[in-house]
């Protein structure tokens, strides 16, 4: 229909175009055009064309921050998604699974600084409890400075975020596996199929599209990934969990570096973008092909 | 058959169990001294003495920051509830110039993250004396709800009979009033799940936290509890104390509405 009056539809769309056109479209655009200046925050800035993006593509950290999250993307693929995918599927075949449900969901909704902290205490090499329960079972040898080891330091954050998100993927394929047909699973299961074949046959086949979503999610949430790797390790040792905000916060407000930070920035976002639109192009290709 | 159905449910409740440990070793170290922790991580406190928590709640200033948090969650919540209803409103059911480009507008807001944009509005807040104050949370955290609360209400109206605001328009009702009448009540479920996942995102916001806020008395849990941790590093019974009276209200506020909660955050990200 058409609006009842020119000032009635003003009033219903400004508030929420105002603030957001305010606090993220100018401030992008803004970051966009902060990114072919050089400027420190105090002296006047000056041009520099492309020179930070040139910069960028020359800076060994900086690129060595993408091998780590794309190392960081691929463990939790399988410690979040895949996990999620197992505990969804015992949950959705089982009754009385609200235990399960609850406990493994709890860490999604907590802070993430209250996950750092606890974590940090958990890999402590003085009083944590990871060592000491190396050495009760006599595994004494396998005790390490978790996140002050440059071997370790990367995984034991993988693991961490395995914890928090296998139960936030948990609960995205229990939704998707109830809202699958009963009958398909029943006659399968008349046919004699067992409760694994129809897992693995029918029912994750089934939900592909939530599959692909989480896959997704787990790209464009490990390419943003910042509160953990800040709080726990802030890059370090020496780089190894340097990933790409970590670098970028420490550019911009340790350096002062606002127009590099800028121009890292928008290569970040746009790494994101093509991955997550690489990712779903290619899963719409499949699925052409699957169809012919 | 039945032996590897056994199987899989022990591990699967074993994992579940130690997924739930350090829940568990983090309440139980709260009631331990610090030399009780050190020497013996795996202990069972010998005694349940809650004035740490009294201690971490006004000495640590943990009381000031969740009051802190509260303000900053509910304006922001508040103010997202209305604008993006207004706007899904709008967007859904109004046909004028220009709706397709503020829809387009918005949805470029789910793809593009914090990062892309967080350092000229740093510039900008400086620039106009925002930073230090609470509005320099609640501007920029209602933003960033606002694309998917606005496409969760938008989709919503969307599936909703169209005769239904025909019928109002006939009987004369402006658009407002359809809005305050005939609307809010209606997009109810809708709304539920856009306070669930804009309250979150904004008690559990991290980076523009610690970026904006340097006055200790206006920080909000998470910029809070960095600077707890850092000043409490050695003082592990306070530090456990904390953790645990932040955590303990989120699993009770889960226990009590997990099916509303957990819906309305794996909703809002599937839409994302």
């Amino acid at each position: 229909m058409k609006p009842s009056s020119k000032s009635g539809l003003f009033f219903l769309l400004f508030p929420a175009l105002a603030i957001y056109l305010f606090a993220v479209v100018a401030p992008f655009f803004g970051t966009l055009g902060l990114s072919f200046f050089r400027w420190d925050g105090y002296k006047s800035p000056t041009w520099a064309a492309l020179d930070n993006y040139a910069r960028a593509f020359k800076d060994q950290v900086f690129q060595s921050t993408f091998v780590h999250v794309l190392v960081y993307i691929l463990v939790t693929l399988v410690v979040e998604v895949l996990f999620g995918l197992i505990l969804a599927g015992y949950i959705s075949s089982h009754k009385r699974t609200a235990f399960l449900r609850i406990s493994l969901f709890i860490p999604v909704m907590l802070p993430s600084i209250v996950i750092a902290v606890l974590w940090s205490a958990i890999y402590n090499s003085d009083y944590g409890i990871l060592n000491s329960m190396l050495a009760n079972v006599g595994l004494a040898n396998l005790q390490h400075i978790w996140l002050g080891d440059t071997k370790t330091a990367l995984l034991s954050l993988c693991v961490v975020s395995g914890w928090i998100y296998s139960g936030f993927f948990m609960a995205i394929f229990v939704a998707a596996f109830s809202r699958l047909p009963s009958e398909v699973i029943e006659s399968a299961a008349l046919d004699g199929a067992g409760a694994h074949q129809i897992f693995r046959k029918i029912k994750v086949p089934m939900i592909q599209q939530s599959t692909s979503v989480a896959i997704l999610l787990c790209i464009t949430g490990g390419v943003q990934g910042f509160d953990l790797f800040y709080v726990m390790t802030n890059g370090g040792p020496y780089n190894t969990t340097e990933v790409p905000t970590t670098y970028l916060v420490k550019t911009v407000f340790a350096n002062g570096e606002i127009g590099y930070g800028s121009a890292l920035a928008i290569v970040i976002s746009m790494v994101g973008l093509f991955a997550a639109l690489g990712f779903r192009n290619w899963q719409n290709r499949k699925e052409e092909e699957l169809e012919y | 058959m039945k032996s590897i159905k056994r199987f899989s449910s022990a591990l699967i409740y074993l994992y579940a169990s130690a997924a739930l440990l350090p829940l568990v070793w983090m309440f139980l170290s709260a009631f331990k001294s610090d030399g009780q922790i050190s020497q013996n991580p795996l202990g069972l406190p010998t005694h349940f003495d809650i004035s740490v928590f009294r201690e971490s709640w006004s000495d640590g200033g943990l009381g000031l920051y969740a009051i802190n948090s509260f303000i900053v969650t509910f304006a922001t919540t508040v103010i997202v509830l209305f604008t993006s209803s207004m706007a899904g409103f709008a967007l859904s059911r109004l046909k004028f110039r220009g709706n397709v480009l503020i829809r387009g507008v918005f949805i470029l807001g789910l793809l593009l993250p914090v990062q892309a944009y967080f350092i000229a509005q740093n510039q900008i807040f400086d620039y106009l004396h925002l930073k230090d104050t609470r509005l320099s949370l609640i501007i920029p955290y209602t933003a960033m709800g606002l694309p998917l609360a606005i496409w969760l209400v938008k989709t919503y109206i969307d599936s909703i009979p169209k005769e239904l605001f025909e019928a109002a328009r006939i009987d004369g009702a402006s658009d407002i009033q359809t809005y305050r009448t005939l609307m809010l009540p209606i997009i109810r479920p809708a709304l539920v799940n856009v306070i669930i996942f804009t309250a979150l995102g904004a008690w559990n916001e991290f980076l523009l936290a610690i970026l904006y806020i340097q006055n200790e008395s206006l920080k909000t849990l998470p910029a809070g509890l960095l600077t707890y941790s850092s000043r409490y590093e050695t003082n592990y019974q306070l530090l456990f104390a904390a953790l645990t009276m932040v955590t303990l209200p989120m699993v009770v506020l889960y226990v009590a509405f997990n099916k509303q909660i957990t819906r309305g955050l794996t909703q809002g990200s599937l839409k994302g």
